[in-house]
């Protein structure tokens, strides 16, 4: 099939590929560009693993054509941290132990901020009714739920300043 | 932390603390390197063909068109197996493509290897495949049956653990007798019997299985796959590629949840012939279509269960029946009916006990480990049948099972001696947390069950080497899988002993070249025998450093002593030397400290009498649980909602108890989705839902704050007292969940998952009986 030119603003930087236009972003990301920290697992909706920023909305790049992302704000789990310190989001979910095994953790990363963003002092059910999209098998949610609220805490903290 | 081993009373620093796990900042930030991940120069793409029906002969296959397809680089059949070659751990029964006879929706037929995931998926749909079908058996109670067809008619000629009893459909038979239950039961004042069944269900690891394979000049086959147990493929590896296991290395890679079903091949036998065959590098990610009817789930099962009971609530007998669907071939059934055969009896103290646990052929997926397998089954119908004795007999379900509860000094099934027995204290207190004696309101139920659990043996091996700036490296085959158990609690133990923090210890572990010999990471064992063979290791690092350092500071060895990183002298502790500096000098001057340590658990004795044609006869240092579940019932749609879970779990000694807490609630959860809402349905042989929308686990709105309670028993065997940990949370959710939703209908539900829709029957044939 015919590939297609494509600029793709990803992390904040400009990247160029060639592309079929049924070619889904998490594979561009993963394969073309080397994105490996958004994960692919159903590759149907269902798991939320490969979710990503766009625009700030969370999506999930498995059911999203890359053409479909052009001129829009790609954000993946790599730009979460600055280049020598955890993210507040990220050092939350290491010291609640919202992480296990670790597959779905980016995931979860990318939609608890598109939470935060948009609500910076959510309840525990909103902290649940928000990250329905997002399964993990390993912690039971408890260290997921407790990442978050440490993380709003955090994050409040920091803008207050 | 103080804590209490072997009678002596240890001071610790850094075990028994909530430390972070190791491998956290590389997962948050995406740097974690999966199976799923991995990516080579040159690399071919693998998929593999598998079978649209459950029973048939193949009358013809035609690969041509495939194998003609643009991109594909080559197709394999069984024409490219030796014909003699079948494979297993305790039976070899399996083969990696199916030769004239396909016996389950899914089994591989052919794997190709082509230039993209695309050309390999277009190409498969080239492939052309004429069966002829057969009769399908999908009830393993038919399987039973004399006149049933056999699955494989020449069982016999397959080669397997001589200790495993086979016949017909049943490729094992696991019985256990003591005492005389038929004289019992007469004697008995109440006599109860009843059937549960339960179903299958995926493991739900969230990476698919995946890996990779290459060959090196010499013919060495190199595999890095997502595996929990790299050593454990090397003889079904070595069977396969007729290769000494010496000439294959298998390097598990990041690993994103396993929970058993990554023990076994899944991936890397395919990878490997492939690449053999190209030349190339091959890699194969399976999808999730594949996962749910192909994998190596947790087996279905009918169990039959039959006790004899005393006025006084005194349980004096008990019989049971438990028949593991295994599938169309073995699997690791044949271990799981010996392990469901001990469980039968539950964590009660029964004298007279006669058990018969099979595993059946049947047309479906061949089944696997998961999580304390064959637990939640056999707990839920005997837990289920003793709570509704009670109800029957108008006992308070916690004071009947404390009566019968296993004390100190009390026998096993098999006759081990059991001693660090606490299962009161789990009852107790997670009766309490739970309000088992508060009042509730209409349908609302609250129940608990109560289970003694095991962890695996095998064996295992470390090195701790003293790095030049005082850190430390452990080498060892055992292996992180997301637990914590390595860059947690094996991390701790090691830093314990060297007088270092957790951050000071880097890990090099999975690699069947690189490191040292593990038995895998399975039966919550690696906290356990892996902690154990690092602690000895450490040890014997700290031995010669002793050595060395006394000459040096000519202190005699017995003075020295480790802590925060110094060696000092205990009479005279400004005489020391920093773990660094002696470090950096030793490097030239006697060479660089390596301490070395192997494990492996002393065998349990048991009376041999009393088990037949058993592959798991004793509980390896057994630990006590009880889970309590509250759960609000929707009288008009039949909905089971989880209001509270409480796990009390007896670990041993916590050495790290948030590791053991995301353990517990991690397990809760899983067996919460087995009680209420997972299943992998079949209808005739086909499985109906292989998506993750139809098998649905729960999420992080379908389930409460998980409530957990530590208790701590010693073992005798277990580092600082610990005792195996992971497995154990999954296996009473369905039990407590089941006997919950009975106090709040009055109705025991005898089938899971216990689904809206069997509730609201329930409750309508209980309306109709009125």
């Amino acid at each position: 099939m015919t590939k297609v030119p494509l600029t793709l603003k990803v992390n904040g930087g400009d990247y160029q590929v060639e592309v079929e236009p049924h070619r889904m972003l998490l594979d561009v990301l993963r394969e073309e560009l080397g994105f490996t920290g958004t994960k692919e697992s159903c590759r149907e909706g269902e798991c939320g693993v490969c979710t990503v920023l766009l625009d700030n909305k969370t999506i999930n790049s498995c059911l999203l054509p890359a053409v479909a992302a052009r001129g829009k704000e790609i954000t993946t789990v790599e730009a979460i941290a600055d280049r020598h310190h955890l993210h507040p989001i990220q050092k939350a979910f290491v010291d609640c132990h919202g992480v296990q095994c670790g597959f779905c953790t980016p995931g979860f990363i990318m939609s608890t901020k598109a939470l935060l963003e948009e609500n910076n002092d959510p309840t525990e059910e909103e902290i649940r009714n928000y990250l329905a999209g997002n399964l993990c098998r390993c912690t039971g949610y408890n260290g997921i739920v407790d990442a978050v609220l440490q993380a709003a805490s955090e994050l409040r903290k920091l803008n207050k300043v | 932390m103080i804590t209490k081993e072997k009678e002596k009373v240890v001071e610790t620093t850094v075990v028994g603390r909530r430390l972070n796990r190791l491998d956290g900042p590389d997962k948050v930030t995406g740097k974690f390197v999966y199976g799923a991940d991995l990516s080579a120069p040159g690399l071919l793409h693998c998929k593999v063909f598998r079978s649209t029906i459950p029973h048939g002969r193949i009358k013809r296959l035609d690969i041509s068109k495939a194998l003609a397809y643009p991109g594909v680089r080559t197709v394999i059949t069984a024409e490219d197996i030796p014909s003699n070659i079948r494979y297993g751990h305790t039976l070899k029964d399996e083969i990696v493509f199916a030769r004239d006879y396909v016996r389950y929706y899914g089994e591989a037929i052919a794997a190709l290897a082509a230039d993209t995931r695309e050309i390999a998926e277009k190409a498969l749909k080239l492939i052309d495949i004429e069966y002829e079908p057969l009769p399908v058996i999908t009830d393993p109670e038919e399987a039973l049956k004399p006149d049933a067809p056999l699955l494989h008619p020449d069982w016999r000629d397959y080669k397997g653990n001589p200790a495993l009893i086979r016949y017909d459909n049943v490729c094992a038979h696991t019985s256990i007798n003591t005492g005389d239950v038929e004289k019992a039961f007469a004697e008995a004042d109440y006599v109860f019997e009843d059937r549960y069944t339960s179903h299958m269900v995926h493991q739900g690891y969230l990476e698919a299985r995946a890996g990779m394979a290459h060959i090196e000049a010499d013919g060495m086959v190199v595999i890095t796959s997502s595996t929990q147990n790299p050593f454990g493929l090397l003889g079904n590896l070595s069977d396969i590629l007729q290769l000494p296991t010496s000439k294959i290395r298998v390097i598990s890679s990041g690993v994103g949840g396993g929970f058993g079903g990554k023990l076994d091949l899944g991936v890397e036998h395919f990878v490997a012939l492939l690449a053999r065959k190209t030349g190339r590098p091959v890699k194969y990610l399976w999808d999730r279509e594949e996962e749910m009817k192909a994998a190596a789930p947790r087996e279905g099962s009918v169990i039959y269960v039959k006790t004899g009971i005393m006025k006084d609530g005194t349980i004096i007998a008990r019989q049971g029946k438990v028949i593991l669907d295994a599938g169309a071939y073995s699997g690791d059934d044949t271990v799981i009916a010996s392990v469901g055969a001990m469980l039968v009896r539950g964590p009660y103290n029964i004298p007279n006990l006669k058990v018969d646990s099979m595993a059946v052929y049947t047309n479906k997926a061949n089944c696997g480990a998961y999580r304390g397998p064959s637990a939640p089954q056999t707990y839920y119908a005997i837990e289920s049948h003793l709570d509704s004795i009670a109800s029957k007999l108008n006992f308070d379900k916690v004071e009947l099972r404390r009566l019968n509860a296993l004390k100190d000094g009390d026998m096993g099934p098999t006759g081990q001696i059991l001693d660090s027995v606490c299962m009161q204290e789990t009852l107790t207190k997670a009766a309490e947390k739970i309000g088992m004696d508060q009042p509730r309101p209409k349908y609302t139920g609250r129940g608990l069950a109560c289970a003694i659990w095991t962890s695996a043996g095998g064996s295992s091996c470390a090195y701790v080497q003293l790095n030049d700036d005082g850190t430390v490296v452990l080498i060892t085959g055992g292996k992180e899988i997301g637990t914590g158990a390595m860059t947690m609690g094996v991390a701790q133990i090691v830093a314990e002993e060297m007088g270092i923090d957790i951050t000071d210890v880097r890990l090099i572990t999975g690699d069947t070249y690189a490191t040292p010999y593990d038995f895998g990471a399975q039966g919550g064992r690696t906290t356990f025998n892996v902690g154990n063979a690092a602690r000895i290791a450490a040890q014997d690092a700290k031995r010669q450093l002793f050595e060395s350092v006394s000459e040096k500071l000519n202190v005699p060895v017995e003075r020295l002593n480790l802590k925060n990183k110094q060696v000092y002298d205990s009479d005279n502790p400004a005489k020391n030397i920093s773990l660094a500096e002696f470090a950096a000098d030793r490097v030239w001057n006697g060479g660089p400290i390596i301490g070395r340590g192997s494990f492996i658990i002393q065998p349990t004795e048991y009376d041999t009498s009393t088990i037949k044609g058993g592959t798991y006869p004793v509980f390896n240092f057994p630990s006590f649980h009880t889970h309590a579940a509250e759960v609000e019932v929707d009288p008009d749609t039949g909905e089971v909602t989880v209001k509270r879970f409480v796990v009390a779990q007896d670990v041993g000694f916590a050495i790290n108890p948030t590791g053991v807490e995301g353990q517990l609630t991690g397990g809760a959860v899983q067996g919460i989705g087995y009680a209420l809402s997972e299943e992998i349905v079949y209808k005739d042989g086909v499985v109906l839902n292989p998506n993750m929308t139809d098998y649905k686990m729960p999420t992080i709105m379908d389930v409460p704050r998980i409530e957990t309670i530590i208790v701590e028993s010693p073992s005798k065997g277990g580092p600082y007292g610990a005792k195996g940990v992971g497995e154990a949370p999954i296996i009473l959710p369905a039990a407590a969940i089941a006997n919950a939703v009975a106090d709040a209908i009055g109705v025991y539900i005898h089938e899971l998952p216990i689904t809206a829709e069997k509730v609201l029957r329930a409750l309508k044939e209980k309306e109709e009986k009125k």
